[in-house]
């Protein structure tokens, strides 16, 4: 029997379908939109302009084995391959002289791109794209704090203002004015203000239901799923939140990992590990998270994206566009500033039980040594792995494997 | 010797001595960066640091305090940055950090860091985290100002208000309120520094050029360590007899990408046959091309809002049209875009500001911090022999 959950197939097949389709909808003349995930991608929804997230169809390329024909390609036309990649790879997809040989039968032409102006590169990425005939760029600012509110997972519910910082949302509100007015005024479609409280109040409704999800795989012993089923299960449906399909699908997930944890039923037959992954998806070797299951019995039970599906999305009360602005103007704090960061993944490794921490270290600026530090500081064995997450030219799969076993054999398995 | 003759030998001595011992000063003042703040502390008042070129300088100045820029140190060694940011950070931030932990700066009454690249951010966020969980490590009060720069009537009301926020916070720091009249003479202050240092950067661009651009490069970081009031000064004597500085001579190249906080790789291309007679970083040239309107927290917000276009902050055709007309202006004959290892923001510029430029260019890149491969100081040299007999 396959121990794969039928909601998260279901949530890849509707994903399928919906690709397919909007094929059709591009080369009807549609609107499109490529946008980075931290980006208010429910204006998009309310407006019916179909968008697919720029980091999602870079783990669907990676996990096709074409990252490197599309770095190539940006090394080709001057552009380094060795820098943003994660970002940079659906630009490269662009350059593809075969795009029918794309997986998915390749990404459509934007109309839109949509990014904040983070780091030092990424936004570059998307000026390349601003190039292209067609295709506009709309930059969105991107704030900091000076100071940071403890335990921000139990403000950004319903004490958002607050967690954020009122400078930092009157800011955004007025990037998302600007957004709104850009996009009447290019598309021609409608912002409807009762359809935008629709599109905010699935989305926390979804959110409720992966919070639900969380809590039940944290509790529950065995673990009842696999990361490789829970990222789908939850990010397919969070690429489309604010609508009926995506809160109904997170709720068929939630029922079906429900009933898995009623039955005792656990996806590795001798669990003896829980282990906690930080870090993106290790997408060019989405067999990884399983392979320790076989091996020494070590179960991963975390990954970030049901986690932040669960603490990072809620936003209730106040003006919508506030509220909407409030998810996504800390988005990237919540998973790479310490000590938003730090604390939050302490709090979620001891809510999960774990027994060690599998910690993915990119090179990149966003470093790790804190979130370590903390976790360590919380007595949980922690190991560093170094490696992109899309370019597999940065760490060798063996070896990878290797480190992780010995790191098994020589420090989870002596605590636990 | 006739009298008079005498007399004039006397005057020229004197004006030779005038500019060179000041541009002596200021060379040696970038070399010791903290020599001026010693001084400065002795006299009991407060010393701040500051990271990068979006501090805006003006409020330390009109608090009392002596803002010095902190820079890092080339083949220094980065190892405790290291640990803390890790090998994937711009590693003149890993090195700015090891040296505030090493206590190279001295006891500094406060750090104030811009968000002027994403290095910056993350040492900010470091040194925040630092004091938080590990108390012992001794580190200042450290305040992230938040410039942002997209050309955004929003931003700016964003960056006013971030303004106000340092400055309130300088006031606790310091014990002292900024009042508007301090501020104001800041502002005249900064503004007329920002005006000599580019009639001096004009120096290196003349036939023949009485500035190197490692020489433009030392000036500009002195005053960065010094009171303002002292390097108008000096500047001023610099800039009043240019004519008695030896001549300078080169292959005219214009130098984009990474940013320069010491002069070793400045040195090593004009050892190798170059003359930089200009640059599109924050060390450089564009740290003093912009004034402030008015000197209020409005006119500081527009001021650092809108100064650039920088690598890490600008979007690609701001940067190569920048780059283009700089170049232009500065009558080079080349462009060379150096970019230091981590520092990707350059590297995504360079297909356009070589197109744009319509000069040969080249690009050297993943550079090791404070210095050039053998193969890249070749390839930039090499310019010189496309240049041919162009001088």
């Amino acid at each position: 029997m396959s121990d794969r959950l039928s909601s998260a197939e279901a949530a890849l097949a509707y994903q399928r379908q919906w690709f397919a389709d909007l094929h059709g909808a591009v080369a009807d003349g549609a609107p499109f939109a490529l946008v980075n995930a931290d980006t208010p991608h429910e204006i998009l929804r309310t407006m019916g302009i179909p968008y697919v997230v720029n980091q999602w169809w870079a783990s669907i390329v990676t996990a096709k084995g074409r990252t490197q024909d599309y770095l190539g390609l940006l090394r080709e036309r001057g552009y380094p391959d060795h820098s943003e990649q994660y970002s940079s790879i659906a630009l490269g997809s662009l350059f593809d002289p075969d795009p029918g040989s794309a997986p998915w039968g390749g990404l459509p032409r934007p109309s839109l791109v949509l990014a904040e102006t983070t780091g030092d590169a990424s936004r570059k990425v998307f000026d390349v794209w601003d190039e292209e005939p067609g295709t506009t760029f709309y930059p969105l600012e991107s704030a900091a704090r000076d100071d940071v509110p403890p335990r921000w997972w139990e403000l950004m519910p319903r004490r958002w203002e607050e967690a954020v910082g009122s400078d930092r949302l009157d800011l955004m509100v007025e990037e998302l004015v600007g957004l709104i007015r850009f996009l009447e005024a290019t598309t021609g479609r409608e912002f409807l203000e009762t359809r935008f409280r629709e599109v905010m109040a699935l989305a926390n409704e979804q959110q409720e239901w992966n919070r639900r999800t969380r809590d039940l795989i944290a509790r529950a012993r065995p673990c009842p799923l696999s990361v490789t089923d829970s990222i789908p299960g939850v990010m397919v449906p969070q690429w489309h939140r604010g609508t009926t399909w995506a809160r109904d699908a997170a709720r068929a997930f939630h029922d079906e990992v429900a009933a898995r944890v009623a039955e005792g039923t656990g996806v590795c037959p001798d669990e003896r590990y829980r282990l906690m992954w930080v870090g993106r998806g290790l997408w060019f070797d989405l067999d990884f998270y399983r392979r320790f299951q076989r091996t020494h019995g070590a179960v991963f039970v975390w990954s970030m994206y049901l986690a932040i599906a669960a603490d990072g999305y809620l936003r209730y009360g106040g003006d919508p566009l506030r509220a909407l602005a409030a998810r996504f103007a800390a988005f990237s704090d919540q998973l790479y500033t310490p000590p938003w960061s730090a604390e939050w993944y302490v709090k979620e490794a001891r809510h999960h039980g774990v027994d060690g921490v599998v910690h993915l270290v990119s090179d990149d600026a966003r470093g790790g040594y804190f979130t370590t530090r903390a976790l360590r500081a919380a007595g949980i064995p922690v190991l560093e792995l170094r490696a992109d997450n899309v370019d597999a030219r940065s760490a060798d799969k063996d070896a990878l494997t290797r480190t992780v076993g010995d790191w098994l054999d020589n420090e989870v398995a002596p605590r636990t | 010797m006739p009298a008079a003759t005498t007399a004039t030998s006397a005057r020229t001595a004197s004006r030779e001595s005038t500019a060179s011992s000041a541009l002596a000063q200021l060379t040696a003042h970038a070399a010791d960066r903290m020599a001026a703040a010693g001084e400065w502390r002795a006299e009991g008042r407060p010393v701040i640091g500051y990271v990068g070129a979006d501090v805006p300088v003006e409020l330390l100045t009109a608090a009392g305090a002596l803002p010095v820029r902190l820079a890092g140190s080339p083949g220094a060694g980065t190892a405790t940055g290291d640990r803390y940011l890790g090998h994937g950070v711009d590693p003149a931030a890993r090195s700015v950090l090891t040296r505030l932990l090493d206590g190279d700066y001295g006891d500094l009454d406060g750090l104030v860091v811009s968000r002027d690249c994403e290095a910056s951010a993350r040492l900010f966020y470091a040194v925040r985290e630092l004091r938080r969980v590990e108390p012992a490590v001794r580190l200042p009060p450290a305040h992230l100002v938040d410039v942002l720069h997209l050309p955004h009537r929003s931003t700016t009301r964003y960056v006013r208000a971030k303004v106000a926020q340092m400055r309130a916070t300088l006031e606790t720091w310091t014990g002292r309120t900024i009042a508007d009249a301090d501020l104001a003479a800041a502002v005249e202050a900064h503004d007329r520094l920002r005006q000599l240092l580019g009639e001096v950067a004009e120096l290196r661009r003349e036939r023949p050029a009485r500035l190197t651009g490692t020489a433009v490069l030392a000036i500009v970081a002195a005053t960065t360590t010094l009171p303002v009031r002292r390097s108008i000064e000096l500047l001023e004597r610099l800039h009043a007899h240019p004519d008695t500085l030896p001549e300078a001579d080169g292959a005219r190249v214009f130098l984009t990408g990474s940013g320069h906080d010491t002069t070793d790789v400045y040195a090593a291309l004009e050892d190798a046959g170059l003359l930089v007679v200009g640059e599109d970083h924050d060390w450089g040239d564009l740290l003093f091309h912009r004034r402030v309107r008015e000197p209020t927290e409005l006119g500081l917000a527009e001021r650092y809002q809108y100064n650039g276009p920088s690598a890490p902050r600008a979007s690609i055709r701001r940067r190569a049209a920048h780059t283009a007309d700089a170049a232009r202006a500065c009558r080079a004959d080349a462009l060379l875009s150096y970019v230091r290892d981590h520092d990707d923001g350059p590297l995504w510029d360079f297909p356009a500001q070589r197109a744009a430029a319509d000069l040969p260019a080249v690009l050297v890149d993943r550079q090791p911090y404070g210095s050039l491969t053998a193969e890249a100081l070749a390839s930039a040299a090499g310019l010189t022999n496309q240049l041919g007999g162009i001088r």
